[in-house]
C-alpha cells in the first residue's frame, strides 16, 4: 500500500507540469497584447504603465522564461492578482503592507462550489443506487423500462434549460423558491437556524441542477454492473444455500457493484467543476464556474490560468484519492499492490 | 440496415435524426417566415395558429428560427465529432500500434487533457478568438478526442498479436498497410458507437455556449441562443424557452438512442448474451 502511494503521488509530478504548460501556452497563444485589457479595464493606463506592468509580469521576456518564472511562483501556490480593479489575489488571502487582509478569489469560490458539488454527489449516489438495484432486480420489467425511459431523457435534458423552467415554476409563477445567490437579503441579521433554512432553501434548485447528468450516468452503472454480478457463480452459491433473496442482493451484488463506482467519481470530477459555469451563471452563485466565466469574459488572464491550473490540480487530487479509497476497499488490489 | 429497423433503440433513433435532417435541409420551404425578419407588431406573441411557437422580443417567428437552429445543431454535432475523431483514431492507433514509449507519451498526454475540465478550456480558448460556428466546431472537436483515444487503443492492443495479423506482417506488409487493412477495420464498431454518442453531448455543449453568449451570434439562430433571449423574457414568455430547450432534448435523445441501438447489434458479446 505504501509503495503504491509513493508511486501514485510520484506519477502526479509529470501530469503538473503538463497541466501547467497547457494552461500557460493557451492563455499566450491568444493574439494581442495581454496589457491591452488591462489597460481596457482602467483608461488611464499610459504607456508607461503598460511598460511597467509588462515588467511585472514578464512579458518582456521569452516565451519559455515567462514560463519558468510562472512555474516557480505557481509552485509556491502564488498566482498573482486579477487585473480587475480590485486587484485581488487570485489563490489566497495576502495581508498588504498596512495589515489590511484581501482574501483571494478562489479562496472565497471554491467552498461555495464544493458544498454544492459535495451535496449534489451524495444525492446522486443515495438515488442512482436505489434506481439501479430497483431497475436491475426488475430487470425487462415496468419498474426497469420506466427508469431506463428516465435515465435516457436524463442523459439528454440540457440542464440550463431544465434550470430555466424550474426557475420559472418555483420562482417565477409560484414563488415558492428563491432563484438567485445563496442568501436572501438581511441574511446576516438572521438567528441561525434561519440562516441555514435560507442557505437550504437557495440550495435546493443549484444542487437539484448539478445532480441532472450524473443521477442519469450512474443509475445506469449500477444497473449494468448488478446484472453482470448477479449473473455470477457466487451469487448462485448464495442463492443456493438458501440466503434470503434482499441479503443476497444487498450484501452480496451490491456491495461488489458499488466497489468501482469509488473510481467513477473521481472520473467525474472534471465535468461537475466545468458544468459549474453554467448552473452558477444561471443562479447568480459565485462559486468557481462563475468566477472563471466572468474571468473570461474580462480577459482577466491570470484568474483564467489560475483557475484551470487549480480546477485541473483538484482533479487529479481527487482522482488520486478515488484510487487510494479503491485499493483500501477492495483487498484484491490491496494484496496485489503489496505483493 | 435491416437489423437497425428490428432493434427499437436504433429505429426510435435512427427517426429522429432523419426527421431533424430533412428538417434542417428544407427548412426554407418549411419555414413560415423569414427567420431573421425583424416585426416590431407582433412583439412577444403567445404561440398561435399564424406562429406556432409565438415570436420574440424582436417579433421573429419562433418556429421559423427554430426550423433554421437545426442546421447549427446539426453542423456542429457532424463537424465536431468528425474533428475529434479523426484525431482521436489517429492518436489511438499509432499509441496501440507501436506501443512502447510513443503509446505512453501519447497516453499521459491523454491523461493530462481528461483532468483539465473541459468545458474551462473550451471557455478559455473561445474567449481569444471571435465567437463563431467554427470555431466552436473546432474547439469542441479539439477537445473531445480523449475518448477515442482511448477506444481505439484498447482495441488496437487487443488485436495487434491476433494471428491474422502477425501472419500478415511475416508477409512483410508495411505498416500502413497492417492498421488500415487489418487493424482499423476491426476496431470500427466501437469508433462509430463513440461517435454517435459524441454527437450527443457536442450538441449539449454548443448549445450551452451559445445560450452563454460564446456560440452562435445573432442575427444567426441557434436553439442555443433562442435559449438566452428565453431566459431574457422568463417572466412573459415561457415559450421562448420551451421550444428551443425541447428540440435540443429530443437531439441529443436520437443521438443516445441510435448509438445504444447500435452498440446492442453491432457487439457480438451481446448476441451472444440474448442466445
Amino acid at each position: 500500500m505504501f509503495n503504491y502511494l509513493i508511486k501514485r503521488l510520484l506519477w502526479m509530478i509529470p501530469m503538473l507540469i503538463g497541466i501547467s504548460l497547457i494552461s500557460f501556452f493557451i492563455m499566450h497563444l491568444a493574439p494581442g497584447d495581454i496589457t491591452a485589457s488591462e489597460s481596457a479595464f482602467n483608461p488611464k493606463a499610459s504607456e508607461e504603465s503598460r511598460q511597467k506592468l509588462r515588467a511585472l509580469y514578464n512579458l518582456d521576456k521569452p516565451l519559455m522564461t515567462q514560463y519558468s518564472l510562472w512555474l516557480k511562483r505557481i509552485v509556491k501556490l502564488d498566482f498573482g492578482n486579477s487585473f480587475a480593479s480590485h486587484q485581488r489575489p487570485v489563490l489566497w488571502e495576502t495581508k498588504d503592507a498596512k495589515g489590511n487582509i484581501s482574501k483571494g478569489m478562489i479562496q472565497d469560490a471554491l467552498p461555495i462550489t464544493l458544498m454544492i458539488n459535495l451535496i449534489g454527489l451524495l444525492i446522486i449516489f443515495a438515488l442512482s443506487i436505489f434506481l439501479g438495484v430497483v431497475s436491475a432486480v426488475n430487470q425487462n420489467r415496468w419498474p426497469d423500462r420506466l427508469i431506463t425511459i428516465i435515465v435516457f431523457i436524463g442523459f439528454a435534458v440540457p440542464g440550463f434549460w431544465l434550470a430555466l423552467l424550474l426557475m420559472y415554476w418555483t420562482g417565477v409563477t409560484h414563488s415558492w423558491l428563491p432563484i438567485s445567490g445563496l442568501h436572501s437579503a438581511g441574511f446576516e441579521k438572521m438567528d441561525h437556524f434561519s440562516q441555514y433554512v435560507d442557505l437550504f432553501k437557495h440550495l435546493i434548485l443549484p444542487v437539484s441542477i448539478s445532480c441532472l447528468g450524473g443521477l442519469a450516468s450512474i443509475s445506469l452503472y449500477v444497473r449494468n454492473g448488478m446484472l453482470d454480478v448477479l449473473q455470477q457463480d457466487f451469487i448462485t452459491t448464495a442463492r443456493a444455500k438458501g440466503l434470503p433473496e434482499n441479503k443476497v442482493i444487498y450484501s452480496h451484488a451490491l456491495r461488489n457493484t458499488l466497489l468501482p463506482l469509488i473510481t467513477i467519481i473521481g472520473l467525474s470530477i472534471p465535468g461537475l467543476i466545468g458544468g459549474s459555469v453554467i448552473g452558477e451563471s444561471i443562479f447568480a452563485i459565485s462559486g468557481m464556474g462563475k468566477l472563471f466565466f466572468d474571468a473570461v469574459l474580462m480577459r482577466d488572464f491570470p484568474v483564467v490560468m489560475g483557475i484551470l491550473t487549480m480546477g485541473s490540480v483538484l482533479t487529479l487530487f481527487g482522482n488520486l484519492i478515488a484510487d487510494i479509497g479503491y485499493a483500501w476497499a477492495d483487498p484484491r488490489i490491496r494484496r496485489g499492490i503489496s505483493n | 440496415m435491416k437489423k437497425i429497423i428490428q432493434n427499437p433503440l436504433a429505429l426510435s433513433g435512427l427517426i429522429i435524426i432523419s426527421s431533424i435532417l430533412f428538417i434542417a435541409i428544407f427548412a426554407p420551404w418549411l419555414s413560415p417566415y423569414d427567420p431573421n425578419f425583424i416585426d416590431i407588431h407582433s412583439i412577444l406573441l403567445p404561440p398561435s395558429l399564424s406562429h406556432l411557437m409565438g415570436t420574440d422580443g424582436l417579433g421573429r417567428d419562433v418556429f421559423s428560427r427554430m426550423l433554421y437552429g437545426s442546421r447549427i445543431s446539426l453542423l456542429v454535432g457532424f463537424v465536431a465529432v468528425g474533428i475529434a475523431t479523426l484525431i482521436g483514431t489517429f492518436l489511438g492507433a499509432i499509441a496501440g500500434f507501436y506501443r512502447g514509449y510513443i503509446d505512453s507519451i501519447i497516453m499521459r498526454f491523454v491523461d493530462i487533457m481528461l483532468s483539465i475540465p473541459t468545458f474551462f478550456l473550451i471557455l478559455a480558448v473561445i474567449a481569444f478568438l471571435t465567437p463563431s460556428i467554427w470555431n466552436i466546431m473546432i474547439v469542441i472537436g479539439l477537445t473531445s478526442w480523449m475518448g477515442v483515444t482511448r477506444l481505439v487503443r484498447a482495441e488496437f492492443l487487443s488485436l495487434r498479436n491476433r494471428e491474422y495479423v502477425l501472419a500478415s506482417e511475416a508477409m512483410g506488409a508495411s505498416d500502413f498497410r497492417l492498421i488500415s487493412k487489418h487493424l482499423l477495420p476491426n476496431s470500427l464498431t466501437p469508433i462509430i458507437v463513440s461517435s454517435v454518442l459524441g454527437i450527443a453531448s457536442a450538441v449539449l455543449t454548443e448549445s450551452g455556449l451559445s445560450f452563454l453568449g460564446l456560440g452562435v451570434q445573432a442575427p444567426q439562430s441557434s436553439w442555443g441562443n433562442i435559449l438566452t433571449d428565453g431566459k431574457e423574457y422568463i417572466q412573459f414568455a415561457w415559450w421562448l424557452s420551451l421550444f428551443p430547450g425541447l428540440a435540443i432534448l429530443i437531439t441529443v435523445l436520437g443521438y443516445n438512442l441510435l448509438g445504444e441501438g447500435l452498440r446492442d447489434l453491432l457487439d457480438p458479446k451481446n448476441k451472444n448474451q440474448k442466445k
